[in-house]
């Protein structure tokens, strides 16, 4: 099969699933109201313990980018987390925890979510590439942890992301 | 009419344009009473600084304005005094017009507890002249960043006695008192995750209440003390859910698979919750029953609206992005009718009511350096809380 073409279906497959643009709703008065979808639910999985000592430190991968406000995968990002889940399927023992940030604009609290929502769409693109989701945690760091500490555009656009931390079992 | 002229009114009046369905809101400001201190005798040292603590705390209130004048309405008199380790109290607050006292008062304290002590008998005094609740007693809880160590801290509600909970050096936030104000919740990820904790006040015993795979975070305490609003990513994404603090059952409220919910609040009554939602694309405030259902949006002004803290008068006080900065947007939910609180060049953010539903401690950022401020809803100057170098936000008013 042409690789361009699996491409392109898992990621409209993750963007059916979980990552599609939320649908413009409203209603005569034009206030907007929450649908409740009933969609059967990705469940996490347990936790299992992180060991620093079984960390993978010799193969790095690019953190994957976002818009703001936003959890979506860029069709331009999406081969980063394709190169993660090569490697998860070839190292059978190894599992991941994706580690979602925000730049520092907008609430702390919201931030956290949402750096939760993007580990999670990137947790279910993985899966959908074939790694099993016992195998992937999601840990968001919300506004915690920039990667860069200016206050400009450039720096935001940095601090958007999803990381990889490889471990051994 | 004596009564009259020593009543001082502030009346600020300004015209909030561009509310929602264009009507203006008037806003009034209280009216102070005089109250007279000047013939309250002190022994110096430490009598002196009870009786600055007293002034300082009255005039926080915004009740009072303290006036060396017998012609107040008020009169504070008698003596205050200290021999060793002892202080001795004994005073009575006057009204001159009737003649008659509201209270007397012979205390012997430990000189340690002056502070304590003072802001006990400031809200007493509030309560007895103005038939109000007082703050001068409460604490706020609140995330302090030094030198990038982050840590749990709690202060006087005059931005005294700041002390440090936690010694983890790691991300924390959402603090969250219990309607006790015996137990303090927040997150902390000192165990790696996001993680909802319980620190039970009296002997500072820290215990784990939610940790989900995912995210545990923004916990609210309904006001019996009976469930927290959290939100938990256990089921595939970012949604808000109830939990039990007895049996510790999870209600999920709401189900929106493309959208994270963040920041709950209980309403007064406990059957609403107040919170954060995507769901349209950038997050706004929406409100749902305590089972679920339906959330229906706040406010559509803004660009974002967030951090939403439902006070015991019924307003819901909030952060909403406005002409390119965050400003607190006070909103009444039965008329639906906003108010905004600020409007000078600064993000305001991470708004908390004060128990006595006037005062809101918030963070104010300019120029990326953050400071809290205790804002009066009805119109008196905003004071600056913290006292310290370093970056303070996430304050939580304890009941």
């Amino acid at each position: 099969m042409n690789k361009r073409w699996i491409v392109g279906m898992s990621l409209l497959c993750v963007a059916l699933l979980s990552c599609g643009c939320p649908p413009k709703r409203g209603d005569s008065d034009g206030a907007d109201v929450l649908n409740p979808d009933v969609l059967d639910e990705e469940v996490m999985d347990p936790r299992w313990e992180i060991d620093d000592a079984n960390r993978i430190h010799d193969v790095a991968f690019d953190s994957v980018g976002f818009r703001y406000d936003n959890y979506q995968i860029e069709m331009d990002e999406a081969a980063k987390i394709e190169a993660v889940a090569d490697f998860m399927k070839d190292e059978g023992g190894s599992r991941v925890v994706t580690e979602g940030h925000c730049d520092e604009r907008g609430s702390r609290e919201y931030n956290l979510a949402l750096g939760e929502h993007r580990a999670q769409a990137v947790r279910a693109y993985l899966i959908s590439l074939g790694v099993e989701g016992e195998r992937i945690q999601t840990r968001s760091y919300g506004e915690e942890h920039p990667r860069s500490s200016e206050h400009n555009e450039s720096a935001w656009r940095e601090n958007r992301r999803v990381e990889f931390s490889l471990y051994r079992q | 009419m004596r009564v009259l002229l020593s009543i001082v009114s502030v009346c600020l009046v300004w015209v909030a344009t561009t509310v929602a369905q264009d009507l203006s809101i008037i806003k009034t400001g209280a009216t102070k009473t005089m109250l007279d201190v000047s013939s309250l005798k002190q022994g110096g040292g430490k009598a002196e600084e009870f009786v600055n603590v007293i002034q300082n705390d009255l005039t926080r209130s915004g009740w009072f304005k303290v006036v060396k004048d017998r012609g107040a309405t008020i009169r504070l008199h008698g003596e205050v005094g200290t021999s060793g380790e002892t202080l001795t109290i004994s005073l009575e607050l006057l009204n001159t017009a009737t003649g008659r006292p509201y209270f007397s008062r012979k205390q012997s304290e430990r000189l340690g507890d002056l502070r304590r002590v003072a802001h006990a008998l400031s809200d007493d005094i509030v309560k007895a002249v103005r038939g109000k609740r007082g703050m001068a007693s409460t604490r706020i809880a609140l995330i302090g960043s030094l030198a990038g160590k982050k840590n749990l801290y709690v202060c006087d509600s005059d931005g005294r006695g700041i002390t440090r909970l936690t010694k983890d050096d790691v991300a924390c936030l959402s603090p969250a008192w219990d309607p006790s104000g015996d137990n303090l919740y927040y997150t902390s990820f000192h165990k790696g995750f996001p993680d909802v904790y319980r620190i039970d006040m009296k002997n500072l015993r820290r215990s784990a209440v939610s940790s989900h795979p995912g995210v545990n975070a923004g916990p609210s305490l309904s006001r019996d003390g009976k469930m927290i609003a959290l939100t938990l990513s256990r089921d595939g994404n970012p949604e808000l859910y109830t939990m039990s603090v007895g049996s510790g059952r999870l209600t999920r409220l709401t189900r929106t698979r493309f959208a994270a919910e963040a920041s709950p609040s209980w309403s007064p009554d406990g059957k609403q919750i107040v919170y954060v939602s995507d769901v349209t694309g950038s997050p706004h405030l929406y409100i749902i029953g305590r089972k679920g259902g339906q959330g229906r949006r706040l406010t559509r002004k803004g660009s974002q609206n967030v951090a939403p803290d439902w006070g015991t008068t019924g307003k819901i006080v909030f952060s909403s992005r406005r002409d390119g900065a965050y400003h607190l947007v006070m909103y009444n939910p039965e008329t639906r009718k906003e108010l905004q609180l600020t409007r000078d060049a600064a993000d305001h953010e991470e708004p908390s009511w004060a128990p006595d539903g006037r005062h809101i401690v918030y963070v104010r950022t300019k120029s990326y350096r953050m400071e809290l401020y205790v804002l009066d809803t009805l119109g008196d100057p905003e004071i600056r809380l913290s006292p310290l170098k370093g970056d303070w936000y996430s304050p939580a008013w304890s009941p």
